[in-house]
């Protein structure tokens, strides 16, 4: 008997992490009536407060909609949507970094917003077609863009000047120049105090600083269906940054973007590759910045876009659904995207939005006049989470002192069959 | 050679690990109390168990239509190398946690259960107290000590002359800087358990022996790990089970990485089922972790089961 027990122990208590994994069925009833909306999306800074308050006023448009917002950090949105959504306890329209949109699309989690789009006023709203891509999985859109904006370089202006580094690099040979310039190595003892860049090897910001750096030298992650990583003009940027950060020691090695980010805010790196969150961070930190473009690489100016998206959930019924494509509308007015975009401080959405409208913010216009190099990350490939991590282990590999070449090989191996699957 | 003397009269073995004999109205009477605990379990483990052994045959994602698709995830399971090698890593972490961790608190419980030692019940509160911090918490805590660049640690040892690194992107150091913090984290729960089964040791044996001429050595292997075997069968189950779940520190200090190193079945789990949505073949994978943990807690109950027969 207790050989029994404790044998069922030990089956129930490897068994609570099985509990979490089964899924539940059920319905959804219909709504009639008013409708209210659950709406969860991670912006947790002064962009949460604008979001929060343009669902306020559309709530106050409307007779019979209301929708609840919920602020959950993106990580947090990431891990609670799936068992949320399979117990009917999820949200009704979610917002999540646009690389995973995919991943849920294609899964059956979200409704499709053909008709969304196929209508008169999204048609008349001239919406930035490479945010618009990011929607599209299979042919069919899913969501909608809330943010788009290219990875741009934050630097520290005050370290620039002491470095007698006069004007931002423009092209990778200068930006290598400027960092081996603002890389300090006080008592000699091979490690530097400052370094000119925080060059995050994995888990980068919007997973984009290194297919920003492909795209500068004419390369890419995937092609279609087709896995194109390891092509020559990835092995050569991978080993030119390698070799910066190896040789030259302009940045240290095993920075995720989180850590990237704290380096620069404390001073100890004089650049980042980063979003428009950071200029917040580097005010709240007294640190005089500026914001430029990605310096081109060999064949040309190109960023990785951070986008964000929203989607209707499978949770939603039609009633919801209707509702949730009407507050879609009413975000897109150019009123609204006009002041969620000087409030979030990122890019408008919308083409037609003069520059005059967005003077008053300049990290906004300065970041609106890089949107056109700005390309979405793996739009519609279901299997992102698998290239991102292969992509990762590579860069992270090369930085430590691995054979690029061969490293992207092996990588783009298992990236083929991550979208063979 | 020296012979130990025999126990006094009076005295009472501890239980075999199988439990003394019962009467059949005893065991209906165990099991009555039992029944309001046991509804609960059938009702959200066990339920739940067979709702997940059922997903294991599917390539469900927790929406839309599921297909059944037989063993298919459990021959990828046991085919695809990236899967495999996080039943190697786990494996890894089991064997470099377990023995450590019980090692560890056995020393310390010997060292605590001396009743001459002076603040020895301030010692056992203060290594005690890093069991009742969450594995997360404490595992974020040990992030920034650990920071290479505003951590404390590296800054303290900097000041010494030794630099540590980044400790937790380095593919060497990854995985026993994670094993570290669990044990830092857990070995306290194990020493008080360890410490408890001491005090169950009659002191008579002791005197017993050192009357015999046994010294300290003699005393800890043919008294007291022989008297500790139930408890250190329950310790080392116990620490294996949670080797084997190890999730927490992981998930928030390494995130799998570097490349992989520190990628345990649990972490593969989690990102297969939540971050993939891929949940037939993450419940096949935690069924096959569910059957590893088994069969080695039978073995090891077998062991000292064993042993406990052979010290009779």
């Amino acid at each position: 008997m207790k050989k029994l027990l404790a044998t069922l122990a030990v089956g129930l208590s490897a068994s609570l992490a099985l509990a979490g994994c089964s899924a539940s069925t059920g319905t959804t009833p219909t709504s009639s009536g008013p409708v209210t909306l659950t709406f969860w999306h991670g912006y947790t800074e002064a962009d949460g407060k604008v979001l929060d308050k343009i669902v306020e006023d559309f709530n106050k448009s409307q007779t019979g909609i209301t929708i609840n917002t919920t602020t959950k950090t993106w990580a947090v949105i990431g891990d609670t949507l799936l068992p949320a959504l399979t117990a009917k306890q999820g949200p009704d329209i979610v917002a999540m970094p646009a690389e995973n949109l995919p991943v849920y699309a294609a899964k059956g989690a979200f409704a499709k917003l053909d008709d969304f789009y196929a209508s008169d006023a999204t048609r008349s709203a001239a919406l930035r077609p490479a945010a618009v891509e990011m929607e599209k999985v299979n042919g069919s859109y899913y969501g909608v863009p809330t943010g788009f904006v290219p990875l741009s370089v934050i630097y520290n202006k005050t370290l620039f000047e002491k470095a007698g580094v006069a004007s931002f690099p423009t092209t990778w040979d200068e930006w290598v120049a400027a960092s081996k310039k603002l890389t300090v190595d006080k008592n000699g003892d091979g490690t530097p105090e400052q370094y000119g860049l925080a060059l995050p090897d994995h888990g980068t910001v919007g997973n984009g600083v290194w297919p920003s750096l492909f795209y500068g030298n004419g390369g890419g992650l995937v092609d279609g269906s087709t896995s194109v990583l390891n092509s020559a003009e990835n092995v050569e940027t991978l080993t030119y940054w390698a070799n910066a950060v190896k040789n030259d020691k302009i940045s240290p090695t095993g920075l995720d973007g989180v850590a990237s980010d704290k380096l620069f805010s404390s001073g100890k790196a004089a650049m980042e590759v980063g979003g428009p969150w950071m200029a917040s961070v580097a005010t709240e930190n007294k640190i005089d910045y500026g914001v430029a473009a990605i310096p081109a690489g060999p064949k040309g100016s190109a960023a990785s876009a951070i986008g964000i998206s929203a989607a209707v959930t499978s949770q939603a019924d039609p009633a919801k659904q209707a509702a949730a494509k009407k507050f879609f509308d009413y975000f897109f007015t150019r009123e609204v995207a006009t002041e969620w975009s000087l409030g979030s401080g990122w890019p408008p959405l919308r083409t037609d939005i003069d520059a005059s409208a967005l003077s008053s913010n300049p990290l906004v216009a300065t970041l609106t006049e890089l949107v056109p190099d700005a390309r979405p990350l793996l739009p519609g490939v279901a299997n992102s989470t698998d290239v991102l991590a292969a992509m990762d282990e590579a860069t992270q590999k090369a930085l430590a002192g691995g054979v690029p070449a061969d490293l992207l090989a092996t990588a783009s191996t298992q990236v083929q069959q991550a979208l063979d699957n | 050679m020296t012979t130990l003397t025999r126990p006094g009269r009076g005295y009472r073995p501890p239980a075999p690990l199988g439990g003394r004999p019962r009467s059949g109205r005893q065991t209906s009477i165990a099991i009555l109390f039992l029944l309001p605990a046991l509804v609960i379990l059938l009702a959200f483990v066990a339920w739940p168990m067979l709702s997940a052994l059922r997903l294991s045959f599917t390539n469900s994602s927790g929406f839309g239509v599921e297909e059944w698709v037989g063993l298919d995830n459990y021959v990828r399971v046991f085919t695809d190398p990236r899967i495999l090698s996080t039943l190697g890593t786990t494996a890894v972490y089991t064997v470099m946690f377990t023995p450590t961790a019980i090692v560890v608190a056995l020393a310390l419980a010997l060292l605590l259960g001396h009743p001459r030692l002076l603040g020895r019940g301030f010692f056992r509160t203060a290594l005690f107290l890093p069991f009742i911090v969450s594995l997360a918490v404490a595992a974020f805590a040990w992030t920034y000590l650990l920071d290479p660049q505003v951590g404390l640690l590296n800054y303290w040892l900097r000041g010494l002359g030794i630099q540590l690194g980044n400790v937790l992107q380095d593919p060497n150091l990854a995985m026993p800087t994670v094993v570290l913090v669990a044990i830092w984290k857990s070995f306290g729960f194990y020493m008080v358990i360890f410490i408890a089964g001491l005090q169950e040791i009659p002191g008579s044996l002791y005197e017993a022996a050192k009357v015999d001429g046994a010294g300290p050595v003699r005393r800890f292997f043919h008294i007291t790990l022989p008297q500790l075997s139930n408890t250190l069968a329950f310790v080392v189950v116990f620490a294996m089970i949670s080797a084997l779940q190890a999730f927490d520190q992981i998930y928030v200090m390494t995130g799998g990485g570097p490349y992989r190193t520190t990628q345990t079945v649990v972490m593969e789990v989690y990102q297969e089922g939540f971050k993939k949505l891929n949940l037939g073949l993450a419940t096949a994978l935690s069924y096959v972790l569910l059957a590893a943990t088994l069969v080695l807690s039978l073995i090891q109950f077998r062991f000292f089961g064993r042993r406990e027969e052979d010290n009779s």
